[in-house]
């Protein structure tokens, strides 16, 4: 593991307070490309957005790289556009990099160096994901499906939210509890 | 008999006696307060923790030791791993090498969700918790997220 100058502490003890919450609007927030350049939300949103926070190092998020990817390619055809967010603090655009390169992924991903994004949705893992709505309203936040092991699967959270909002029609379950490691964020200075 | 059917056998049972050995107990929603209850009169803390997550691995170690240090005065540390069955073994052995007393337990509830809201609506699930119970088995203090131990060897002083 990388030394950083920072002191990185998980948890939500540090967190900022949570703004985005499930019926209310996600209002405009910044995330930064891999090149370092601030990109608003409201540049990479569509009709229909999911974000997903993810990690390059930890276990669950990547049991989770092949599934982000089928319902990326499952559901970018229908017009849902993705914003991948990688909030670790203890993890650099770079290693983001190399990380989406050597497992082939077909999106593109950004940093939430500070975490402040993170804390807007009140995202304390990694994978966890959110769908927000043509009018801009959160409809889903939780787990991508219920298990790491595709065999044990019985929810598929994220999908059935997404047919869901797409067909105009009420989530069924609106929040799942998504699980995985701890996004690690950065000290606050008090 | 011939020798090599009985040592195949032999083999056979061993094999199985040490699959036995190194698995994980589950746990869910209706187990979990019978365990709670049979350690009534002692002051609990409960880990929820998985191989897979690094400050659970960093935290327990030093959870074994406190515990090694407390047990004479009541104090038990209940492991329960968020790790999926397949990774029994692991769990197991890494329980084995840090000192943490066995058995150890594995969430095995229906819907995870529930079990989460069930030891606290409060929770997200997020690993390391720990949740700590007084000798009467009621619920005292949630710790989540990484805990510095002096937080945790503080609430259990209280409970002395």
């Amino acid at each position: 593991m990388k030394k950083l100058l920072l002191c990185v502490l998980a948890g939500a003890a540090l967190a900022g307070a949570q703004e985005f919450k499930l019926g209310s609007p996600v209002s405009d927030f910044e995330v930064t490309s891999l090149k370092g350049e601030p990109v608003k939300y409201s540049a990479l949103k569509g009709d229909t957005t999911v974000v997903i926070f993810v990690s390059t190092v930890c276990p669950i998020s990547n049991g989770y790289n092949d599934r982000m990817k089928a319902v990326y390619n499952d559901y970018r055809v229908k017009g849902v556009h993705f914003i991948f967010i990688n909030a670790n603090a203890t993890e650099s655009a770079a290693d983001v990099e190399a990380h989406a390169k050597a497992h082939g992924f077909p999106f593109a991903l950004y940093k939430d160096a500070a975490g402040a994004a993170a804390d807007l949705f009140g995202a304390q893992v990694t994978p966890e994901t959110f769908v927000i709505d043509r009018n801009g309203v959160l409809r889903y936040h939780g787990y991508v499906d219920d298990s790491v092991q595709e065999a044990r699967v019985h929810n598929q959270g994220l999908r059935q939210a997404l047919d869901a909002v797409l067909a105009g029609k009420d989530v069924p379950m609106a929040h799942t509890k998504a699980f995985g490691c701890t996004i690690k964020r950065r000290r606050r200075a008090s | 008999m011939p020798a090599r059917p009985i040592l195949s056998l032999t083999v056979i049972l061993a094999i199985v006696a040490f699959a036995a050995e190194t698995r994980l107990t589950g746990v869910d929603e209706v187990s979990f307060p019978k365990l709670i209850a049979a350690q009534r009169g002692k002051i609990v803390l409960v880990d929820f923790w998985a191989t897979w997550c690094e400050p659970c691995r960093e935290e327990l170690p030093k959870l074994a030791a406190y515990e090694a240090k407390m047990r004479a005065r009541g104090f038990v540390l209940i492991t329960v791993s968020a790790d999926e069955p397949e990774q029994d073994a692991a769990a197991y052995a890494f329980l084995l090498r840090t000192g943490v007393r066995l058995p150890g337990y594995r969430k095995q509830a229906r819907n995870d969700g529930d079990f989460i809201d069930f030891i606290d609506p409060k929770w997200s699930g997020a690993l390391p918790a720990l949740f700590l119970y007084g000798r009467d088995g009621a619920k005292v203090k949630s710790f989540f997220g990484e805990t510095d131990m002096q937080d945790i060897e503080q609430a259990v002083s209280k409970l002395l």
